[in-house]
Order: C-alpha cells, then structure tokens, then sequence
C-alpha cells in the first residue's frame, strides 16, 4: 500500500530525513517509535502532504507516486492524518467543517453526497461510539476544546473519512486512560484486512491497547531497528541509547 | 471644473422654484465647494484616500446636472424578495418613490425639506457639494412611542442613463421618543463612473432605536462618499453595520454625538475587497455626557492590490465620565499587494473611564489551510471556510436576526 524508499527531506536546509524506507501492506499496524527530533512528525506532514520541506527519494502510494498528489488528493485516496496538535479554527463550525470534508471526499470517489439529515445520523453514530459529546458539534471547530476533546475529534474524522492509510502522530500525548482506550477503540473498529496504520509514539502505553505487527525506531531521520511487538517493550525498558 | 459647476448649477437651479434666500444659500455652498475642490490628501481626514485624486483616475471629467424633470421607471426586479419592508427608491439620484405600505399611516410624516438647508458637522467641501445641488430633501419623523413593523430599504439604483456625473442625495431623520427604525441602504449600480455623495442626519430622542446597515455588495465601478451624522439622547442606541465591497470607491464617515446619558452606539463593518478597489471607513464618536456607550468591530479581507483604511476616533469630553469605549479593528492579507490601514485616535479628557483599541493585520494562516485541505478540502474550499469564520463574529453583531440572514447569505456565511 505505502512503499517508502530512499526519503529524504530537508528545511530550511536542516536535514532532518536521511534515506528513510518502509513499507507498509494492507491491514498491517506499524509503529514508529524515536526520541525526540528524530523526525516523526516529519514524516508524517511529509506523507500527508505539508508544503515547505525540500525532499527527494520515492513514496509510492497504492502504486502512484504520492509527491504528484496535492494535500486534499492524498485525502481523496485515502490517507488521513489524526494531527498531533489539532488546530484551533475559531468561526468554524465543527458539523459545517465535517460535513464539507466528509462529502469533498466523497465526492472525490464517486459516493453519493449525503444531506444535511443523513449526514447528521452518520455523525451522531460515531460521536455516541467515542463518548464524543454532541454539543461540541455545534462549536467552533476545537476552539475551547480540551486536549482529550481536540484527540477524539481527530478520531472521530477518521472514522467518518474512512481511510485506508491512518497516520497517528502522538495522539496518545495528553490522553488520560479513558481517553485512551477510547481512542484505541475507535482505531481497532477501523481496524481490518484492507486499512493500514501508521502511529507514530513515544510510549508503549499506547501499543498495548492497540497492538502493532511492526515496530520501528526511528533516529536521526532514519529506521535503525525494526521488529514486532517485543521490541516496544525492549525500547520502554532500555531507551533509545542503545541504538544510536 | 469651476465653468462646468456655474454652468451646472444654473440648469438645476432653474428647474426648482426655490426662494431668493434658499438660491443665495446655495450659491454660497457652490463657492464654497469651488473654492475647496473635493477632498485631497493634504487634509488629515483624507490622507488615505485622496478623493481629488480618485475620482480624475476613475471619472476624469465630471459632470454636475441631473435633468431631474422626468421620472424613471422603477425596476421591481432590484427589491428584496423574502422580506417585507417599506421602500424608499432612488434611480439617479431622483426619489421615485416612498412607500410605508406597512406601517400606521398617521405615526409617519414625510416632510418636505427641500427648501431649508441643514448644517451638518461637517467641515469637508462634498457637505456644501451636496448643499449645493440637491433638490429635493425629505425628513421622515417617526412619532412618539411608533416602532415601525418592518424594515425601510432604501434602494439605491443608477443605470445607464447616467455617466461620468455627481449625484447627491440627502435624508433626515427624526426619531421621537421610544420609537424605533431599520434602515437598509441597497446599492444596484448598472452605471459607470458616477460619484454618488450622500448625506443622512438621524435625531435620536430619547430610547430611541435606530439600526442602519449599509450594503454595497454588488460590483461596480462608482465611487461613493456616505456621511452619518446620528445626535443621540438619553438612552438612545444606535447601530450601524457596514458592508463595504462592491464599488471601486467607498468612504463610509459616521460622526456619532452621544448627548444623553446611557445612549449607545454600535459601529460595525465589513471590508471585502479585491481588484483594486479602495474603501474607507470613518467613525467619530463623541462621548459627550457621562455614562455612554461605544463598541466598534471591523473585520478586513483584502485580496489582489485593494486596500482598506479604518480611521475610528473616540472623543470623551471632561464631563463624560463612566463612558466605555471600544474598538477592534482586524485584517486579513492575501494579496502581498493589498493593504490595510488603520488609525485609531483617542482624545479623552474625562478620568473616570475605559477606553481601549487595538488593531491586527496578517495572512491566512496556512498550517490551519493545510489542516483543512488534508480532510480533503480544496485550497479554495478551504480559504473560504476559514474566511467566512473570520467574519462570522462581526457579522454576528447584526441585532436583528432577518438582516442578519440576509446579509450571511450575501456575504456567503452557511449556518
């Protein structure tokens, strides 16, 4: 699904990518674990489609090559990225917000639209399955949200969008347990033999509830290590000293 | 231009029976004018928007007479649908007519002003330009204790008949005692190259209500110059809302005298601009007796090479003390060509109050674009979702929810 060969990615002529492969087949749950600085966000702004980085090497995506696709075409083919720091849109009302996205990506497929009635059931069902509080539907989009609420919100579009490539950047950071689990949930339900994930963390908190079939370390911008689920627990005991 | 406003002004001054006075009156307003020209940059007022300046780019040679004699057709097609409301309509200047078809009919006069000049506060020349030659002048007096069911819209209309001419309008209006009053002004220009100068005196009595909302949605390539003048008593509020976008030109000037204690007022707009157009706003708020009011928000969104400028004053006198005073300006960029200008000015001489302004400009920002387009949002889609949220809380300030709607739905805010 996602092939990954040779990435290199440079800002402001900071080199923060150095020849980073990986390769990742339908259904499959690969962590990414690294210190920080070591370039996971990076990675994932990069597959998702940020302006500003300066990169070279090969990703493929279901074959094409993603640097081709504009940000909301990447979208439209299925990867979604659950941001480690949603953002803040005052003026935005979040139903407006998710309606407009879940149909420009509908639409992008060849799916029926849904109206505002059917919209809202959709909604309404997923909110109910991540104890995502239904007023907050009518805020502005994140403004005033906690950083629990910011999290689910991000799960809750994932779910909604439905994408065969899911980046978790830290969505772990700042969940209490609850919210955790919740949020492991909502991933798992999406969780089957055609749907990829990529979670990108700092603790092997995370991978307990939602348990990977590859973990890597990531350091200096590439993977040092790769191997199953074992090899969190190695990290979370030994750090990542060892592998420099 | 002196020959063409002498000659100008003898052909409108033939076609309307005023007596010798009144003429003499005028004739001292045209000198006036003559002698001043129209507003240049070298006045502190205009230093942004040189008028003189603007209109020999857009308009070249101007022109002062309207044959007024014959009446124009009104085109129904330009009113409002899904609201009731009185009408006011203006075609070239000409008042057409004025129909208060929902209202009581003895709580409403019209008065025929056109004979007596009214002395605005108003020191810049297009006071006498409009002094000069406008020929008819109603005052609508709404009685003691009336609040009128619906709204008024005046519609303002030019059309091709017209080109590269002066027209100048003027209204006054007298709001007694607990009686309350929705004006919309409505701009449909099909004409080029006009300059429309258009004067309104609003007399708030006592718990007087009075909401003007001023839209110049649709484009065109005129040039208009508006003037407020709204003298509050006890307990008053006026609000005002502008939306500033259509025209190649606009300067919108409220000069708002808080007389009466507890009397308020609300100044909000909306600059939506591209190409490279330019518009003004300009308020003044006199906070001139204790325990007024005064709150201004006005949002900006500028694109290509257009450019806004807010200039807000506060005045508080020593005797107003308690007064509250506030004012927001913000702005959005998305042209490295477009600009934005604002100058706030405080003058206070009283001890005892708050006062505040602030002022902030910028881009989108694009870490939010980039949020939005990676769930599948175009660029376009994007840009307008955040735009319409940056407007959303001004708009928001419109206290009567049928205006409100229709202006979200003009500016393209969905609920």
């Amino acid at each position: 699904m996602l092939k990954i060969n040779n990435l290199n990615a440079t800002i402001d002529n900071k080199s923060i990518l150095n020849g980073l492969c990986l390769d990742i087949n339908p259904g499959e749950v690969h962590a990414i674990m690294g210190p920080n600085g070591s370039g996971k966000s990076t990675l994932s702004n990069i597959l998702s489609g940020k302006k500003g980085y300066e990169v070279s090497g090969e990703v493929l995506f279901e074959e094409k090559d993603l640097f081709e696709l504009e940000t909301e075409e990447r979208a439209h083919k299925g990867i979604f990225l659950a941001f480690q720091y949603p953002l803040e849109i005052p003026g935005v009302n979040t139903n407006i917000f998710l309606k407009t996205s879940l149909n420009a990506v509908r639409k992008a497929r060849g799916e029926k639209e849904l109206d505002a009635i059917e919209f809202l059931k959709l909604v309404k069902e997923k909110s109910k399955e991540l104890k995502f509080d239904e007023e907050k539907l009518n805020r502005q989009l994140n403004v005033g949200f906690s950083g629990g609420e910011k999290k689910k919100n991000e799960i809750l579009q994932m779910s909604l969008l439905a994408p065969k490539l899911s980046i978790l950047d830290e969505t772990d950071s700042g969940l209490d347990i609850d919210a955790l689990k919740i949020v492991a949930d909502g991933v798992n339900t999406l969780r089957d033999k055609n749907n990829s994930f990529l979670i990108i963390t700092h603790y092997q908190r995370l991978l307990d509830y939602i348990k990977p079939d590859f973990v890597h370390v990531l350091m200096n911008g590439k993977i040092v290590k790769s191997g199953g689920p074992d090899l969190a627990l190695e990290l979370e005991k030994k750090g990542y000293e060892n592998f420099n | 231009m002196k020959e063409q406003l002498q000659k100008d002004f003898d052909n409108s001054i033939k076609n309307l029976s005023l007596s010798q006075k009144d003429i003499e009156i005028k004739k001292f307003c045209l000198d006036n004018f003559i002698d001043k020209g129209f507003p240049n940059r070298k006045e502190e007022d205009w230093k942004f928007s040189d008028l003189n300046q603007i209109i020999k780019n857009n308009i070249g040679e101007i022109s002062f007479y309207n044959d007024q004699t014959s009446t124009n057709k009104v085109d129904t097609s330009v009113f409002v649908d899904g609201l009731e409301h009185n009408k006011i309509v203006f075609i070239n200047g000409r008042i057409e007519k004025i129909d208060f078809e929902y209202e009581k009919k003895d709580q409403i006069e019209i008065i025929d002003q056109s004979e007596t000049i009214n002395e605005f506060k108003n020191s810049n020349s297009l006071s006498d330009l409009n002094n000069a030659f406008t020929n008819k002048c109603f005052k609508i007096l709404v009685k003691k204790g009336y609040q009128l069911v619906k709204p008024l819209i005046i519609y303002h209309t030019t059309n091709s008949k017209i080109w590269s001419k002066n027209i100048n309008l003027r209204l006054n209006f007298e709001l007694n005692k607990d009686s309350s009053l929705k004006v919309i002004d409505l701009f449909n220009d099909t004409s080029e190259k006009n300059f429309l100068n258009i004067f309104y005196n609003f007399e708030l009595k006592e718990n007087a209500v009075l909401k003007n909302y001023k839209i110049d949605k649709l484009e065109n390539k005129n040039i208009k110059y508006s003037f407020n003048n709204i003298d509050q008593d006890k307990n008053s509020i006026s609000e005002t809302f502008i939306l500033s976008s259509g025209s190649n030109f606009s300067k919108n000037e409220i000069n708002c005298n808080l007389n009466g204690v507890y009397a308020s007022a609300f100044v909000n707009g909306v600059f939506s601009l591209s190409k490279d157009k330019h518009h003004e706003i300009r308020s003044i708020i006199n906070h001139l007796t204790e325990n007024t009011k005064s709150y201004q928000l006005i949002k900006s969104v500028l694109d290509e090479s257009s450019k806004a400028v807010y200039q807000g004053k506060i005045f508080v006198n020593s005797d107003a003390q308690k007064t509250d005073g506030y004012q927001l300006s913000k702005a959005i960029l998305l042209n490295k060509k477009s600009e934005f200008n604002a100058k706030p000015e405080l003058e206070i001489y009283a001890d005892d109050v708050k006062c505040s302004h602030g002022s902030a400009s910028g881009s989108l920002n694009d870490d939010s674009i980039f949020y939005l387009m990676s769930r599948g949002l175009s660029y376009y889609q994007s840009r307008e979702l955040l735009i319409n949220g940056f407007l959303l809380d001004v708009v928001e300030k419109i206290t009567d929810s049928e205006i409100k709607n229709l202006i979200k739905n003009m500016i393209g805010i969905k609920e």
